[in-house]
């Protein structure tokens, strides 16, 4: 069993206030700021966001994923390269997310990369939190 | 509603149990190191996709709550917020994220204990962050009225 843990301070209202992810139980990040305006217009003035942070941790969960999978057929990837992009809709949530797959795997046929990815994101346990998430796509090419 | 899409990168090299990637944020907010070993033992400096999870979910909760103590009348002056995320290893599943625990901290004026749990309360159901993992784990939150 894995706890982990993240803190976060907000200073007043939600529109006009703002607060900072302090710290995380690793130690591996933060002070990061957070805002609601950052949150939820196009332009992010370089602030993170609950759904970023998501697009961080299903990127990150997807491509341990498959590089496990790949391996496990026989065919180690050398490099994998994986992005996740999350949709939000104030007001709705998230209403989609979409993931993204490149790698050098040698011995291996797009079709089968595209498989192991598709099987990769169904699988992983950030896919498995997020099953409410009306759209979850994975488009997957090998590099040339 | 305007749709706002929020992006990261990683980059894998190597296989799972000894390989490592990076984290990039689309924002640059952050660039960051994850591995295996960091993930299902013991944590030390670097993220897993659970520890962004907690993050993600404190800030999620964080403007929920914020917004729900207004609409009860109070007036926010500052929140703590933690957020564990619990992965566990469920017999015929696979490692599985079973549990999120929120506890929160408030200091808040014009509004009293009652009304910061009934804003807790409204905040779960706000988050929408909590519904979506509510439907594979349980979600716990508190909230408590600084004195």
């Amino acid at each position: 069993m894995a706890e982990r843990r993240a803190a976060v301070t907000w200073n007043g209202d939600l529109m006009t206030g703002s607060g900072t992810v302090d710290e995380v139980g690793s130690g591996a990040f933060g002070p990061l700021d957070v805002s609601w305006a950052a949150r939820s217009e196009d332009e992010s003035g370089g602030k993170t966001s609950p759904e970023e942070l998501v697009a961080a941790a299903h990127a990150a969960c997807f491509a341990m994923a498959l590089s496990h999978a790949l391996a496990q057929d026989g065919n180690a990837p050398e490099r994998l390269q994986t992005s996740a992009a999350v949709t939000f809709v104030a007001g709705t949530g998230i209403t989609r997310i979409a993931l993204t797959a490149r790698g050098k795997v040698p011995g291996l046929d797009a079709e089968g990369f595209r498989a192991a990815a598709e099987n990769a994101k169904e699988n992983c346990p950030v896919s498995k939190a997020l099953t409410g998430v009306p759209e979850m796509t994975v488009d997957a090419s090998l590099d040339a | 509603m305007p749709r706002i899409v929020r992006e990261a990168e990683v980059a894998w090299e190597g296989s799972l149990s000894r390989g490592s990637g990076v984290a990039n944020a689309g924002t640059g907010a952050f660039s960051l190191p994850v591995d295996l070993p960091s993930r299902v033992g013991d944590a030390p400096e670097k993220t897993s996709p659970e520890e962004l999870l907690a993050a993600a979910h404190a800030t999620c909760y964080a403007t929920s709550i914020a917004g729900e103590i207004a609409r009860a009348g109070g007036t926010v002056e500052h929140l703590d917020v933690h957020c564990v995320i619990t992965m566990d290893e469920v017999e015929g599943k696979g490692h599985l994220i079973v549990r999120s625990d929120i506890d929160v901290n408030a200091r808040a004026t014009g509004v009293d204990q009652a009304g910061v749990d009934q804003a807790a309360q409204a905040a779960d159901e706000g988050c929408p962050f909590s519904a979506l993992i509510r439907a594979t784990a349980s979600v716990s939150v508190r909230a408590e009225l600084a004195s």
